[in-house]
Parts: C-alpha cells; structure tokens; sequence
C-alpha cells in the first residue's frame, strides 16, 4: 500500500518538527507560564501566582527600559557600521575583479573565531593601561595619554566599544552577502550608465543599490537579529559594566535569573524581548524584504 | 552521477547566484570533492575553483582569456584605470592589515613571557618568544577534557542536525505542502528565538530528565540553533536538483524513500558537507548554553576561557594561548573548505 505524497511529506518533516517542539516551544511556553509567577530561586522553593505583576514590575523598572534602549542603539551601530564596512569592502574586491580572489578568502578568517575569543581579545586591545589601542594612539600623539580613551572604563563610550569585536566579527559576512549580490548586476547596465556619463556616486545610489536592495534586506534583517541578542561578547568584556552602561537585554536577562534570583521577573523581560524581536523582524520582513514582490 | 551534473548546474544557476565554473587548471582548494560530491555542490560552489566564481553577463559573453592590456578592458564594476585599480590595491592591503592585526596580536602576545602579555606600555611582538604560556594553559586541569567535551558535543549536535533537517528540507522542497510552508516559516521564527530567553527551561528539563552536565544534554540545546538554518540550507540544496532525477528512479522501481537514499541524497552530499560545518561550528563556538548548562564534567572549552578571567585572576597569556589552540583548527578547516562556506552561506541569502 502506498501512502500519499501529502502523508510522506509529513513523516519526512515530523521528527524535525517534534525536536523544535519538544526543545524550542516547550521552553517557550514554560517562560510564558513562569512569568505569571513570583518564584524562589531556590530549588522547591515556594511558586507564588502574581498574574500580569511581573510584567508590570518589567516596565517599571529602570534597569529593564535602559537595557531595552541600549540594545536598541548596539542593534543600529553594529548593523549600520557592518554594511557600510561589508558594502565598501565588496565593492573593492568587485572592483579588483578576479586578482583579489585570495584576499577574499583571507577576509572571511573571523567568520570562524569564537564570540567570547573575539570579545577576549578586544578587551585586550582596549583595556586600560596595556591596552595596545590607546598606546598606539599615544605614540603616533593622537592621545595625550594612552589611558585618555576609557575605552571599556568610561560609561559614555562603553556601549561602542563592546560592539566593535561584533563589527569585527562579521563584517565579513555582510561583505559576503553583498558581494554575491553585486555579481547579479548586469555588467552592461552599468555600462550604459557609464556610456551616459553616469559620475561612481550616482551609480552607487541610483543603480546599485537599489537592485542590491532584496540582498541587503536579507543582510540586514539577519544581522539585525543576531546583534540583539548579542551577550558572550559584551558579558567577556564589560559583564554589562561600568554602571550598567553596556547592559543589554540579553544581558540583564541572564544577571536578572543568575545574579539576582528573580526567575519570574527575568521570564516576564525575556517574553517582551522575544515579542518585540518577532515584532520588528515580521515588521522589517514585510516592509523592505518583501519576499515574493520582488522580481 | 556525472549525467546529474549539467542540469544542476544549469537550473542552479538559471534561478540563483549564476555561479559559474572556472576555467580548468584553477588553482583548487579541494581537488578530492571532485565528480561524485560536485553533483551536488555544482550548483554551489562549482569544482576546480578556489573561490566561487560569479558570472555576469558581460563576462560569459566575453569569454575567459580576455587580454591583459595596459589599462585593461574593465567588465561591469570593474575598476579600468591603472591608476585607479593601483590605488584600489592599496585600500585593500590597508584594510586587510587593519582586518587581520587582531588575531596576529593574540598570536604574538600568547607567544611573550606572561608577565610581558600585560607590560605597559605593551609591545607588539614577544621581547622573547616562548610557550610558557601554552604549557601552562593546556596544563590546568580541566582543559584538556574541555576540548574533548567541545568536540563531542560538536559531533553529536552536528549529527543530530543532518538527521532531522536532511529529510525535513527534502518533505519542505519536494513536495511543497502547504504543512511544509508552514514548517519551515516556523523553523525561520525560531531562528528568532533569544537563547537567554529558552536557556534556562532548557537547563531544567535536562535536569529532571537526568541529562544535567553531560555533552548530549548540550549537544540537544546546541541543535535547536543550528536544526533550523539547517533546514534552511538544505531546502535550498533540495531545491537545486532536478525533480525527474527521483521520478526517473521511481520509474525504475525505487521506493520514494530508496529514491531519497540513492538517488537524491548522493547528488546533494556536498550540500550536507556544507550543512555539516555550520551545524559543527554553531556548537564549537557556542557560549550561552554551555555557560548554563555545564558544570564540571561536560564543560566546553569556551567557558573555560571565560572562567579563566576569574577563577585565576588575570592571566591573559593563558588566555591568549587557549584561545589561539581553540581557533586555529576551525580557521585552518575553513581556509581549506572555504568555497563550500562561501556557497552555503550566500545560497539562502542571495537567492531571498
């Protein structure tokens, strides 16, 4: 007997389906269901039904709209400086054409580094006193004082500072992305734009980027998503320090459930974050990548 | 399965990122994927070429042995100019010691004496260049089975992947049920998902299913982040072949699911190749989880470089020479594969 293609297309997907189920759903739905709870830290301790006053005490809380407006801010600097970046490096090696092959293997190595060896080694570079940055800014006598830029120390800055090893990171990936996507542009249009005395600032804006925009929707959306929640980098950096000053939601999240016991509260922040993520990700997909309106 | 190969190609690049072969004789990263695996990774990342090659219109109607000319004929974006394109090397160059300085510097520094990793003001290179800090790192206690318990629960995460995603991929693209849209919308929400915010209802079902601090326990919260790009990559490995290879094979007596095993899966192997290092390094590198759910015996590398940080103070050369041992084989394992990551990680994207 032979089972219909419908059905067999079900058991091929059901494993699947029942692992992100099992993994991914439940878990979701058990945070939904400890957030509506005041809860001991400790083990056995005493589980309390408070309804929505998790969620209230959430948006009370300084500490939780801060890091909410941080991640925000991380979110744009990492996402607008690694296109800019990611967008200037394809061109170049677009313009090198073939010959830069080698240097554009070379360029992907950070791809491939750890998070928390990246943000270990950029402390390292920034730290104050042997901090190899502001030495080097000393010596070429930028600074009056290798120790003038806190860089990790001074609370104004911080939050910059701990983006740069995610800049760093993956800049690569949007160079990637972008350069693919500059292989797809007809070279005789641009040719033709040439023809017509077409100057490099007006290709770039009025050809380029305007075909290139399903690709950087895609860059953009997927790097958007990955720098919110960003957390080994920052933690192995600044542990969301000095004065709160590099505390991201993913952050105050794991120090909300570790540090300060409040499992209830933290699953109360951790459902907003998750809802507000899903949001201005649905939100970016149906207004500039548009799946399917697009040719 | 060279009779598979030329329609691949051909639909591959009619559809998405017109990646073309190079001319023979490139140089070749891996010459070894040769016929059998190149089925499937055709459409990808095309055999013989170092790095995957894009075609554009121009240059497939110009043809490969273009002249070397003085200011020489510049194809689309192509910079022409001598003058310009020189300038142009100079940027890159540029950019490439600025890009690459970093990991140098944790190199040279994991290399100095360890009381010079934190001299001030600091220098580049080691006054004196020595492994103290490798012996002293690799001989804490601890660190070596940490590499051991990053691998295992690697592989196992990666495994676990491919044998979800690969027949999962397959049911979304083949048959396009309307269950299939929705699955695979859902496994891109998930993708969403902060790892905080499922880290620690996770850690506690490990727990009270008895799984708590071992590597599968990990290796099954790593595979909820790499299943659903999984899915994703191999759904657009499926999409590239054919559907008359497996209606040829049905023809011929074949079961769907011995057409999946014999015919399809073959030709799509080097996409599961390119599934298989995203899965792995998804998991080597991973930090969260680990941190939560790891204790003594199943800890992975990653947090003991972390726990390095407090637990001895700050011994940055320990530091730096376990971080170096750390990446360095999954940096030289890309540079070595890297065509085949070039071709995953644009093949989703580009094609949007």
């Amino acid at each position: 007997m032979r089972i219909s293609d419908r059905r067999f297309a079900l058991y091929l997907m059901a494993p699947a389906a029942l692992f992100l189920t099992v993994f991914v759903a439940y878990p979701l739905f058990r945070l939904v269901a400890d957030s509506l709870f005041k809860i001991s830290p400790i083990a056995g301790g005493p589980r309390d039904f408070v309804g929505l006053d998790n969620y209230i005490r959430a948006f009370a809380s300084e500490a939780f709209m801060g890091a909410g407006w941080r991640t925000l801010a991380y979110t744009l600097v990492v996402v607008a400086l690694e296109f800019a970046l990611g967008l200037g490096m394809a061109l170049l090696f677009t313009a090198l054409g073939r010959k830069s092959e080698v240097w554009r293997t070379v360029f992907l190595y950070p791809l491939m580094i750890a998070p928390i060896v990246a943000g270990l080694l950029w402390k390292f570079l920034m730290i104050d006193n042997f901090g190899l940055i502001g030495t080097l800014l000393h010596q070429a006598g930028i600074l009056q004082n290798p120790n003038q830029i806190g860089w990790l120390s001074n609370p104004d800055i911080v939050l910059f500072s701990v983006a740069v090893p995610d800049i760093w990171l993956t800049t690569s990936f949007m160079c990637l992305i972008l350069f693919a996507g500059l292989q797809n542009i007809p070279g005789d249009l641009i040719e033709a734009a040439r023809l017509d005395g077409a100057k490099a600032p007006t290709l770039l804006c009025s050809i380029i980027l305007p075909l290139l925009r399903p690709v950087i929707a895609v860059a953009l959306v997927v790097r958007g998503i990955d720098a919110a929640r960003a957390f080994d980098t920052i933690l192995i950096q600044t542990n969301g320090g000095p004065q709160s000053a590099s505390e991201t939601m993913s952050l105050l999240i794991y120090r909300t459930m570790i540090r300060f016991g409040d499992p209830g509260l933290a699953s109360a922040m951790g459902a907003i974050y998750l809802l507000a993520m899903l949001g201005v990700a649905f939100f970016a997909v149906a207004t500039i990548w548009r799946p399917g309106k697009d040719n | 399965m060279s009779t598979a190969e030329t329609p691949i190609n051909d639909s591959f690049a009619a559809e998405a990122v017109a990646y073309r072969p190079r001319p023979a004789g490139a140089v070749s990263a891996i010459p070894a994927t040769g016929t059998k695996a190149s089925g499937a990774t055709a459409g990808a990342a095309p055999t013989g070429a170092l790095t995957v090659e894009p075609a554009t219109p121009t240059s497939a109607v110009s043809g490969t042995g273009r002249p070397r000319r003085r200011n020489h004929h510049a194809e689309g974006l192509e910079a022409g100019r001598r003058s310009t394109r020189t300038l142009l090397w100079i940027i890159l160059a540029a950019a490439m010691v600025l890009y690459g300085f970093p990991f140098l510097y944790l190199l040279f520094t994991s290399f100095k004496a360890p009381i010079d990793t934190i001299a001030v003001p600091p220098t580049i290179l080691p006054k004196e260049w020595t492994l103290e800090n490798y012996t002293n790192a690799l001989g804490r206690s601890g660190v070596l089975a940490s590499f051991i318990n990053s691998a295992q629960t690697a592989i196992i995460s990666t495994l676990l992947s491919l044998v979800l995603a690969v027949p999962a991929a397959y049911g979304i693209t083949r048959y396009k049920t309307p269950s299939g849209r929705v699955f695979i919308m859902a496994a891109l929400v998930t993708r969403m998902v902060p790892p905080v915010a499922i880290g620690i209802p996770l850690a506690s079902m490990m727990s009270s299913a008895g799984l708590a601090d071992t590597p599968i326990a990990l290796s099954i919260a790593h595979t909820t982040i790499s299943l659903p790009l999984s899915i994703w990559l191999m759904s657009s490995f499926f999409e590239a072949v054919p559907n008359d290879l497996e209606e040829a094979a049905t023809v011929d007596g074949c079961s769907r699911l011995g057409a999946l095993w014999r015919v399809v899966i073959p030709v799509v192997s080097g996409g599961i190749a390119v599934t298989a290092i995203f899965a792995f390094l998804a998991s080597w590198n991973e930090f969260l989880f680990a941190l939560l759910m790891t204790a003594v015996r199943s800890q992975t590398t990653p947090v003991v470089i972390a726990n390095f940080q407090t637990q001895f103070g700050l011994d940055w050369g320990s530091m730096t020479a376990l971080a170096a041992v750390y990446s360095i084989p999954v940096i030289l394992l890309t540079l070595l594969l890297q065509r085949k990551i070039v071709a995953g990680m644009t093949l989703g994207a580009v094609k949007g």
